[in-house]
């Protein structure tokens, strides 16, 4: 439409407009020229994602809801109603609105993430690693969705798979910490623990906040044999963390493969002191003790991780080496019989080499 | 004073400490006061050195008078050698260690035998480390003995003594998990008990003893105990029934000692001290024990024939012989198949060194045997020993370690069928008294105790992070307009006027639109979208045209801006500014823009023919003046130029440069200075 003509056009509408309030208005010359049109879906779009930033997701809604009426067929609007329903938890609807939204915009990979995000929210992993698939069917440089799926796989333990995906990650995005951290994991899980040492170590050059990975660094290194990196990782730990059991517990185990019982008892002391419920504190103070030969102490923290968990079979097989060496050989036949029971076949091992009577026949308990 | 007083104390005292202990003999002088103790003594210490200095000594004998001498007199470094002596010889050898020490500490030693003595306290203390250190120390001559009638000391038998410090070090690092356990009064005595065997099953025990066989039982002459005799108890479930002698005829007057049991506890062998030491067996008949046959001639010899032990299926006897034929040194194990004809078989130096091989027993197995040796990696005197039986070969023997086996003799060790419990004698601190029955259990290796641990393997899992993908704003567009509003009067009178408001396109030099001002008030009110260079004209007939300028760029925002006009009517003197008239930066050269401008301008002369224009070019205040004066009036001269090329004549119009001379405003902002950049005419006749 030539210049002219949108002049003339809005000309008129703002001398129509202005004709209301004549009678105030001493100007009778009036020329508005490119006034846009009202545009209230994209205003409230707009709005509504100026709201979402603001984690306003109430407002948020409004917004793409106002939006949706307004233009029904307002593909980024479902999207972002989408997110914000995901944001307020409300995950059946999130779904339904991705599915709008690829309707109206098939093959958009954002939001086949989308809705793969509110899948597994949902706790329908399969069906999130298939949309997740899609994703990256669409868009292979996402490195967020190879993440993803590489989560869900490592947490259905298929490694093999996970790695893979994390590999994807590190590829789309080779600055992507937690790709480098979870590949590290899946090493660990597979056995590469060496390959484990590196990725951590990335991941702690990228983000040295991310405290997790010194604590799962030691972790490897501990099966490289590499203990002395290891303690170095947990003591780095806990300079900075001072609040976590896990670790004080995990240091403890270090320690006490270091040899250094009275180090690990000091350890699961702490642990022990953050979660007096932490039973494998209990029982590796247990195993720490067993060492030191305090086998009264011993019998008694196993007897501690039993009360705290009933089915705990390395508690069950420690306290039977306790009470072995406290001569109570009934009592240790009976504490591995029930180890084994509970699936550790080594227990039956132990009592057969003590000259124990058969297996206990009823399920194990703690007494 | 008081200091040299305190001095004196600390120095005495510190002299007092740091001495060495004295030697004291048993002299009148050292008791003076004791003169019936020190009477008393001497005929102890005589008596005593009477059974010392025997040939052969008798240790046992003497050594309770050395110690009633030493009641009175514990500093006399001979009397103590002499009583470390006496224990070196006795069932309790470690006791020998604190008066071997105490000797060194009143005299330190200086022959060869005394060193060796200490060292031999330390080695049975399992002191190795000191141990070693003293046997270094001694270098013994052909004549160093222990004692008269025993053979000399020689360099071989102290290197030996060392490597046995060496093993036991060895392994003393790494002690076998191992109960052992005192069989208890039910099985031992005050006298030495020993030589236990037992059945595969552990139910019945047999063992040796040298307590007294009834009230009237003979003491053996050669000591202080009675003879050996054959005891028997069974297994009670917690504990053992309490021992009895197996009597008549298994037991006898002399010496009857346990060998061996078969595994189904139906044949005893028995050592009876006869024709240098035979073995004999004896059967179970129901619950009594048979008389003992002596084993033939292809077990029993001239020679010492100490032990014995009967394969897992009784048709092989293991047993032990100093006979020197077809041995390898001492007491060597041979085998011997019981109903065969072939001679026994010498087990090979596998098994047998050149030191003693000992109490050879076999398990139920086949294929385990244990006995105890002084070679191998014995780390003193007999140590129990362990081989196997694999693709016919007996495997190199395994020490059983420490602390089953000590530095002093290990001996007559046999083991259950199952291998869980071992039974031995040995003189240990705690037992009932000489030596006992210990029953070992054997805990196997270590068991490793179990850890627990957790992870925090993904880090998403533990820190989540947003990923959401939002879809991004949509354009919206906006009021991207300038408002330009104000009123237009008479510059001289200030009356409103109704003028013409031309809305031009500078780039383009087309008239956009033209509106008017109110008649009344003069208002007028003109949008200007952004995105347009706008020359603005407001013109009446009767007075000359008024030109702004907006240049709006297309990112302009809305704004609104009032700007009155006053309109002056034509007269000589009247300056106006031409607002739209443009030139390259520090040039003279017009922009295109500016031709609309010009145009207006020529029309103005075109319709005025009469009138006379100055145009004047004038600059900011920045750079040098004379360069902005001829900058200015190159300009002037340059719209002259335009309008002379486009008719106008040359005598009407003429060109001043002014340069920063004539600010309309100060030159101190950047607006001030870009008002004083402009081109304007002046009426200089009509």
């Amino acid at each position: 439409m030539p210049q002219h003509a949108t002049l003339l056009t809005w000309g008129l509408w703002a001398a129509a407009l202005l004709s209301a309030t004549a009678a105030q208005a001493q100007v009778d010359t009036v020329r508005a020229s490119t006034l846009p049109g009202r545009q209230v879906a994209e205003k409230a779009y707009n709005a509504g994602l100026t709201s979402f930033t603001a984690q306003n997701y109430a407002a948020a809604l409004a917004s793409f809801d106002q939006a949706l009426v307004e233009k029904p067929d307002f593909a980024p609007a479902y999207a972002n109603r989408a997110a914000t329903q995901l944001a307020l938890k409300n995950y059946p609807a999130a779904v339904a609105d991705y599915d709008q939204a690829l309707k109206l915009e098939p093959g958009a990979y954002a939001h086949y993430f989308g809705r793969a995000q509110a899948r597994e929210a949902a706790g329908k992993a399969p069906e999130a690693e298939a949309d997740y698939g899609e994703a990256l069917r669409v868009n292979p440089a996402y490195a967020p969705a190879w993440y993803n799926r590489g989560v869900l796989r490592f947490e259905k333990g298929e490694y093999t798979a996970a790695l893979t995906d994390f590999d994807g990650a590190v590829k789309a995005d080779p600055a992507f910490t937690y790709a480098y951290h979870d590949r590290a994991s899946t090493n660990l899980r597979l056995g590469n623990y060496a390959a484990a040492v590196p990725d951590y170590s990335r991941a702690l050059e990228l983000q040295p906040a991310l405290l997790p990975a010194l604590l799962n660094r030691a972790a490897a290194e501990r099966h490289t044999g590499q203990l002395a990196e290891a303690l170095r990782d947990y003591d780095a730990y806990l300079t900075q963390k001072t609040d976590n059991p896990i670790a004080y517990n995990n240091r403890g185990n270090a320690r006490f493969e270091h040899k250094d019982y009275a180090g690990a008892v000091a350890d699961y002391d702490r642990a022990i002191a953050l979660k007096a419920a932490y039973a494998y504190a209990w029982n590796n103070r247990a195993a720490a003790e067993l060492k030191l030969e305090h086998y009264a102490k011993a019998d008694a923290d196993a007897t501690e991780a039993l009360r705290l968990n009933p089915r705990y079979a390395e508690a069950f097989l420690n306290r039977g080496h306790a009470r072995e060496m406290l001569r109570r050989a009934d009592e240790a036949c009976q504490d591995w019989h029930h180890a084994a029971a509970l699936g550790l076949a080594v227990g039956n091992d132990y009592a057969a080499a003590a000259g124990c009577a058969g297996p206990a026949a009823e399920e194990a308990t703690a007494e | 004073m008081l200091r040299a007083f305190i001095w004196f104390v600390l120095l005495s005292g510190g002299l007092a400490f740091g001495a060495q202990a004295q030697n004291v003999e048993f002299s009148k002088d050292q008791f003076a006061e004791k003169k019936q103790e020190l009477k008393e003594a001497l005929r102890e210490l005589k008596a005593g050195d009477e059974a010392y200095q025997a040939d052969p000594a008798n240790y046992n004998a003497a050594l309770p008078h050395y110690l009633a001498a030493q009641e009175l007199n514990p500093d006399n470094a001979a009397l103590n050698v002499k009583i470390g002596d006496c224990y070196l010889h006795s069932g309790t050898k470690s006791a020998a260690l604190p008066f071997l020490k105490r000797a060194q500490a009143l005299a330190p030693a200086s022959t060869p035998r005394q060193h060796y003595l200490l060292a031999r306290a330390l080695h049975l203390n399992a002191k190795w480390a000191e141990a070693i250190k003293e046997y270094q120390q001694c270098t013994p001559g052909s004549s160093t003995k222990l004692a008269e009638g025993e053979a000399p000391i020689t360099a071989s038998d102290v290197a030996n003594r060392i490597r046995e410090c060496r093993n036991g070090q060895e392994l003393a690092k790494h002690p076998v998990r191992v109960f052992i356990d005192n069989a208890g009064p039910e099985v031992n005595s005050p006298y030495s008990d020993y030589g236990p065997v037992v059945s595969a099953d552990e139910a019945t025990l047999l063992f040796t003893s040298r307590r007294p066989g009834g009230p009237n039982a003979p003491k053996d002459p050669n000591g202080d105990s009675y003879f050996e005799d054959i005891y028997q108890t069974a297994w009670a479930g917690k504990n053992w029934r309490p021992a009895a002698t197996l009597g008549s005829p298994v037991n006898t007057d002399g010496h009857d000692a346990t060998v061996g049991l078969a595994p189904d506890g139906q044949r005893l062998l028995v050592y009876v001290d006869k024709n240098n030491g035979d073995i004999y067996e004896s059967g179970l008949k129901g619950t009594a024990w048979d008389k003992p046959q002596r084993l033939g001639a292809r077990i029993n010899s001239r020679y010492h024939e100490s032990s014995a032990a009967y394969s897992y299926d009784g048709r092989y006897l293991y047993f032990v012989s100093d006979k020197p034929e077809g041995g390898h040194g001492g007491h060597d194990i041979y085998k011997v198949e019981l109903d065969g004809t072939k001679p026994a078989e010498n087990l090979g130096t596998t098994i047998n060194t050149p030191y003693g091989e000992e109490a050879v027993f076999v398990m139920p197995d086949g294929k385990t045997m244990y006995f105890s040796s002084e070679g191998h990696n014995s780390m003193g005197g007999y140590d129990i020993f362990k081989s196997t039986l694999r693709n016919g070969q007996w495997t190199t023997p395994e020490n059983l370690g420490w602390p089953i086996n000590t530095p002093d003799d290990d001996v007559f060790f046999v083991a259950s069928a199952s291998g869980r419990h071992g039974y031995y004698s040995s003189d240990r601190p705690g037992g009932v008294g000489g030596k006992d029955i210990y029953r070992i259990t054997f805990l196997g290796p270590e068991k490793p105790p179990l850890l627990s641990e957790e992870s925090q393997l993904l880090a998403s899992r533990l820190a989540p992070q947003p990923q959401t993908l939002l879809a991004p704003p949509v354009a919206v567009a906006t009021a991207q307009v300038t408002i330009l509003k104000g009123t237009v009067t008479d510059a001289a009178s200030r009356q409103p006027l109704e003028a013409n408001i031309d809305l031009i396109d500078n780039a383009s030099g087309q008239t956009i639109a033209t509106f008017h001002s109110n008649a009344t008030s003069g208002k007028y009110l003109v949008s200007l979208p952004s995105g347009t260079n706008y020359g603005i004209v407001v013109r009446q007939e009767g007075y000359l045209f008024h030109s702004e300028n907006f240049d709006l760029p297309a990112t302009a925002a809305y704004a609104e801006v009032v700007k009155d006009v006053l309109l002056k009517k034509l007269e000589v003197g009247v300056v106006i500014v031409l607002n739209n008239i443009f030139f390259d930066t520090g040039k003279a050269t017009l922009r295109p823009e500016s031709t609309a401008e010009l145009e207006r301008l020529h029309k103005l002369l075109t319709e005025q023919p009469a009138i006379k224009l100055e145009m004047a070019g004038h600059t900011d205040n920045v750079g040098k003046p004379a360069a902005n004066q001829d900058l200015s009036q190159r300009r002037a001269q340059a719209v002259v130029a335009y309008l002379t090329e486009h008719g106008i004549a040359a005598s009407r119009l003429t060109a001043a440069g002014y340069g920063d001379t004539r600010p309309v405003v100060p030159n101190t902002t950047k607006g001030g200075r870009q008002l004083n950049r402009r081109t304007e005419f002046k009426v200089t006749g009509k």
